[in-house]
């Protein structure tokens, strides 16, 4: 998964792109049919829910199904003993298996939120105030593009540790950048509209003119950055956990089980095989489903130019 | 790689075996990959040792510190090149028996004041010098050099001189009697070397001779073909450093080096079932501890450690982090002591025993203690895990912390309230004086009982072996009552080797392949 | 015009790496832990860290430090690994080759794949198989480097064949490249993560050209199809490919270090990864910088690649 990328899967330029989108949100209901009248759409909502069911119903399933909590010992490291096995530990693979999603899918969540959040923040503050800020602003996000996502996640893990709260902030943060870009880019246009020159000469106040006029507009570019930033939040916080660097032991976490277990994938591959499936299954599925919601906002758009 | 000859010949070596290696097929470069059924080259082993080869030996780790001065090693690739180069008084055997090496003799007067050791005849160092008392005195003065004190100074303090008595005999005077200074000098950082000691130019009487080294990189050994004692039977030894366990177990499958040491033991029934390799599953007194602060709550209260101690199912903790390589412990150190109390009960699980005195140490609902852990060792974090689990019956909470090795040893290390450690194979009373005293330098738990202390003391200057085994039990079984450890196993060390290697025997002492004594090894006919 | 524009990101680029400095200076100021104890290890007498403190310019000022360290980068002094002991510089010069190794070979296969399939895709479009390349595309590009490489391990080294090697190893002195086969899975890895991107959008970009009044003409005066595409389309695609080509170029700088961690392979990004683990300030500072270094140069370039392939601003000059 390739992060800096400004293609979006029109192979479009996001920014010209989100110039032409700038209405695309103003009929929600439309959207989602639009998703769903695609294949892609489908296919992306139902490989998604699947993984976040999974996700959330496992931790409970888990101690039933299998007959071991995802801590608990069924035999020595690396046995065949089971439906899938034991892991470095002796630990059930099927247990921590089902264990092992509920808090890549929530800190992922959590991290794209809070990129969104920032992103749009600062992308709108920097439109709108324009000038000075608009430069610092836009500045700062070029210093950050710099530095390569998972690099950047790196330091501050080892500077602050290895906690959920670091691990959502960090990824939340090296998205904002992009986010940024878009949602400036987005308010850029919407702000030269007649009627938001308008409502300026009458003296609306200006949270009123953002939370009215200029939230709604980019919903639409920032809903298809949602989808694509999800997918790579996911990764990330995957990878980071694979390095080592993510969820820590004893939690049962995907990318961490892969760590734990690869030594043996050839004894013991499951251990390494379900936590990697499972995570290609759900990136793949999140990254249909913000395809299908880019070609469905700009459908939106050819419909009406 | 830059320097000359024996580097070339590492990669001739290479290219030798790569030829057996290229039978087995590409697919063995990978993790574990070969271990299913291969074709395997035929190896007659049974024709005893022959002279000839060279062994290629992993390591993994080693930095541009590596060292071959005799009495600096830190890492276990500077143990393996110390213990081939260098002869010592006396070394701990493959029973973790002290055997006598360059002294014939040593044994102490009747108060433990004076060792006199005679030194064996007829032994020439490297450059052809015969070895001598006062080579031997020139070896200890460097060791406890006052200016640049060495690794094994720390126990010979009780050393006031070392004298030449005529050419082949030394008296060791102390300050204070001392019952085990035959333990103190059976170290390998305790290697004899010339008057006039050069680490550039590492003379030694040992079975192998350095040829070329690149640290962190590579050594080669060559024959010392003039040593007194068995061996050496291969032409040369060479040491090669890998990044890490992976990278060297695979050198081990792709059979780019013939042995490797310290293998993870959740892989031994694995690499054991490839019909190329052999395993040497060696019972050892390496201990993995849990160290509770006796001086900090609430381990300050003996019943919150006993508690701690009861609430270890031992042999699953065996099972889980050693794969049920190792033996259990029973919270004392030093198994193989002649003197290790075996016949105190083993302790087991005990749930509401351990319940109960939380309960009356003032934590009825229970307790929530932080576990700091780090990679010091392989299973240490494994073993907090596993801990962490089984706390849970007895209510108690363990949250591990996970630190890095640099941290966990960094300016915290010994104030950690409740963290781990690791030992490798010691008798009592050297065990006791690193650390579970007043003035061990660590000390892990504060361990500072003046009973305890006294019963040490009279044991350390007690000659009478039957006295002072009375009192090791003694305060033994004092640490086995109110002691700051949790010792719940002893892990194996297991080594792999390629089956046309011949000569490696179990070695208790901890150190891979055999203690490193390559002297012994020698290369079968592949046919 | 152009040159002033092309001026301007030069300078904003410098402006950008002497900020990454600054923060990757100060943020690794924030590590704990003393460098000269952690060099020193069990031998760290009091004397002994300050004389070391002293000698490493410890006992400065951060804000000094800082420019010593600055001034070190520009003459290829990175400092004193603690972890390993002896200068950064030579420590990482041997990795720093083989991740370029690694790096050249994963964009010499991707490129002309990325390329290739976007044409491909462009040319049918609509049909079923553009729709495969897409589907293919879309699922490649979703899924961490660390699933696409485990995957290719399992495939090729373990599990189900065993005919590659699944961790890069060389003997001690010796460079891994000079073991072909082992770079096989890792190059594959990154070519995959990088391909699709090269070939979606080569087949927008196509598309576009493709339905230009320029080929059009070409098609009504009669030039053969396959002309119009390789003569007339296929030059006018490659101006804006080139940027995403670039861009994901400099992705691989940073993408490198979790292909390396998992393969083992001996290069930068792998000495990233230890470094944190073992604390060793001074490199991790030097990767991050050689890391946003080359991920700078590298978006220039596409930059400058933009500019010049704009057409307006190529008439203007």
């Amino acid at each position: 998964m390739s992060e800096n990328t400004v293609v979006d899967p029109s192979g479009m330029h996001r920014e010209d792109q989100s110039a032409e989108l700038k209405q695309s949100a103003s009929k929600p209901t439309n959207i989602v049919q639009r998703v769903w009248a695609q294949s892609e759409g489908r296919i992306g909502v139902i490989l998604t829910a699947l993984i976040v069911l999974l996700a959330f119903l496992g931790p409970l399933l888990a101690p039933v199904l299998t007959g071991y909590s995802p801590t608990a010992f069924a035999d020595r490291p690396f046995q065949d003993s089971g439906l899938f096995g034991t892991d470095d530990l002796g630990r059930s693979v099927a247990s921590r298996f089902l264990a092992g999603g509920a808090l890549l899918v929530t800190y992922s969540v959590a991290a794209t939120a809070v990129g969104l959040i920032v992103g749009a923040a600062f992308g709108m503050t920097a439109a709108y105030a324009g000038g000075a800020v608009d430069a610092v602003i836009m500045r700062c996000n070029d210093v950050l593009l710099a530095i390569p996502q998972l690099v950047f996640a790196m330091l501050a893990i080892v500077v602050l540790g290895p906690q959920g709260w670091v691990l959502i902030m960090v990824i939340g943060i090296t998205h904002a950048p992009r986010i940024a870009r878009v949602s400036r880019a987005a308010t850029l246009n919407v702000i030269n509209e007649d009627y938001i020159r308008a409502a300026e000469m009458y003296a609306v106040p200006r949270a009123r003119i953002i939370f009215r006029e200029i939230v709604p507009n980019i919903m639409g570019p920032l809903s298809v950055e949602a989808g694509l930033r999800l997918t790579y939040s996911i990764g990330s916080i995957a990878s980071l956990s694979f390095l080592g660097l993510g969820m820590q032991p004893p939690t049962a976490d995907w990318g961490l089980m892969i760590n734990e277990n690869r030594i043996a994938l050839s004894i013991q591959p499951w251990g390494v095989i379900l936590p990697v499936v499972a995570i290609a299954i759900l990136t793949i599925g999140t990254n249909l489903l913000a395809d299908a919601i880019a070609r469905a906002t700009a459908s939106t758009n050819v419909e009406k130019s | 790689m830059r320097t000359g000859t024996g580097l070339r010949r590492v990669e001739q070596a290479l290219t030798r075996r790569g030829i057996l290696g290229g039978a087995i097929g590409v697919g063995s470069v990978g993790l574990l990959a070969a271990c299913g059924p291969g074709p395997a080259a035929q190896v007659d082993m049974s024709g005893g040792p022959q002279r000839g080869g060279a062994l290629r030996v992993g390591l993994s780790g080693g930095s541009s510190a590596d060292t071959v001065d005799a009495h600096i090693p830190v890492n276990s690739g500077d143990s393996a090149r110390v213990i081939n180069i260098y002869d010592t008084l006396l070394i701990r055997g493959d029973e973790f028996e002290l055997q006598h090496r360059l002294a014939e003799t040593f044994e102490t007067n009747d108060d433990g004041t004076v060792w006199t050791a005679k030194i064996r005849e007829g032994v020439t160092f490297h450059d052809g010098k015969p070895l001598t008392a006062d080579d031997v005195v020139f070896t200890f003065e460097r060791i406890t050099d006052p200016d640049d004190p060495k690794s094994g100074a720390a126990g010979l303090a009780m050393l006031d001189e070392v004298v030449a008595t005529d050419d082949y005999t030394v008296e060791f005077r102390l300050n204070e009697a001392n019952s085990a200074l035959d333990d103190a000098l059976g170290q390998y950082a305790m290697g004899i070397v010339p008057r006039g000691y050069d680490p550039e130019n590492p003379i030694g009487s040992g079975p192998f001779k350095l040829k070329s080294f690149e640290p962190g990189q590579s050594a080669v050994l060559e024959a010392n073909h003039d040593y007194w004692d068995e061996g050496p039977y291969l032409d040369e030894v060479h040491l090669l450093n890998f990044n890490d366990t992976d990278a060297v177990i695979n050198a081990l499958l792709s059979s780019q080096v013939d042995c490797v040491g310290q293998i993870p033991l959740s892989l031994v029934d694995v690499i054991e079932s490839d019909e190329r390799m052999r395993i040497l599953n060696s019972e050892t007194g390496m201990w993995l501890p849990f160290s509770m602060r006796v001086d900090k709550a609430p381990f300050d209260d003996v019943r919150v450690r006993q508690a701690m101690r009861l609430v270890v199912d031992r042999e699953e903790m065996l099972e889980q982090v050693f794969s049920g390589h190792g033996r259990l412990g029973n919270d004392m150190f030093s198994p193989l002591d002649p003197d290790y109390p075996s016949d105190l009960p083993q302790r087991t699980q005990d749930i509401d025993e351990a319940k109960r005195l939380l309960a009356d140490a003032g934590y009825p609902d229970g307790l929530t203690v932080e576990l700091v852990t780090a990679p010091i060792q392989a299973g240490a974090v494994e073993a907090a895990q596993v801990y962490a689990e089984q706390a849970k019956l007895a209510g108690i909470t363990v949250d591990i912390r996970r630190v890095d090795t640099t941290t966990f040893f960094g300016e915290n290390y010994l104030s950690w309230d409740f963290a781990q450690s690791f030992w490798y194979t010691r008798n009592f009373i050297p065990q006791a004086t690193s650390c579970a005293l007043e003035e061990s330098s660590t000390n892990e738990t504060q361990y500072t009982d003046e009973d305890f202390a006294d019963t040490f003391y009279r044991a350390r200057s007690e000659t009478n072996p039957r006295l002072r085994g009375e009192l090791i039990r003694q305060a033994q079984h004092q640490l086995y009552e109110e002691g700051g450890y949790i010792i719940w196993g002893f892990g194996n060390q297991a080594d792999a080797y390629q089956s046309y290697v011949g000569g490696f025997v179990e070695n208790a002492t901890g150190l891979p392949l055999s203690g490193y004594t390559f002297r012994r090894n020698w290369m079968g006919e592949v046919s | 015009m152009m040159a002033k524009l092309i001026l301007r990101r030069l300078v904003l680029s410098l402006f950008i790496l002497l900020a990454v400095s600054v923060l990757v200076f100060f943020a690794t100021l924030l590590l704990p832990g003393d460098p000269a104890r952690a060099i020193l290890g069990q031998q760290a007498t009091p004397e002994r860290v300050a004389a070391l403190q002293a000698q490493l310019n410890l006992d400065q000022p951060a804000i000094v430090r800082y420019f010593l360290w600055l001034g070190g980068l520009f003459v290829g002094d990175f400092g004193m690994s603690t972890a390993f002991g002896g200068p950064v510089s030579a420590l990482l010069s041997d990795r720093i080759v083989s991740s370029l190794v690694l790096m050249v070979l994963a964009a010499v296969i991707s490129i002309p794949l990325g390329l290739g399939f976007g044409i491909f895709s462009a040319l049918h479009r609509g049909k079923r198989r553009d729709k495969a390349v897409t589907w293919v595309s879309l699922t490649l590009a979703a899924l961490p480097e660390f699933v696409i490489g485990i995957v290719l391990v399992t495939i090729f080294a373990t599990t189900v064949f065993q005919i590659l090697p699944a961790v890069t190893m060389s003997p001690p002195g010796q460079q891994v490249w000079m073991f072909p086969s082992q770079l096989i899975l890792p190059t594959i890895t990154l070519a995959l993560v990088v391909a699709p991107y090269i070939a979606r959008m080569m087949r927008a970009t196509m598309i576009d050209v493709l339905d230009s009044g320029y080929v059009e003409m070409a098609r009504l005066k009669g030039v053969p199809e396959r002309q119009v595409i390789m003569r007339h389309a296929v030059p006018h695609a490659v101006g804006p490919v080139a940027q995403v080509i670039a861009i994901q170029l400099a992705w691989l700088a940073g993408g490198v270090v979790v292909v390396e961690f998992l393969f083992r392979y001996p290069g930068i990004g792998q000495a990233l990864i230890d470094a944190v683990t073992f604390r060793d300030v001074q490199v991790v500072q030097a990767v991050s910088m050689i890391v946003a270094v080359v991920y700078v140069v590298v978006n220039l370039l596409a930059d400058i690649v933009g500019i010049m392939s704009n057409p307006k601003l190529r008439s203007a000059s």
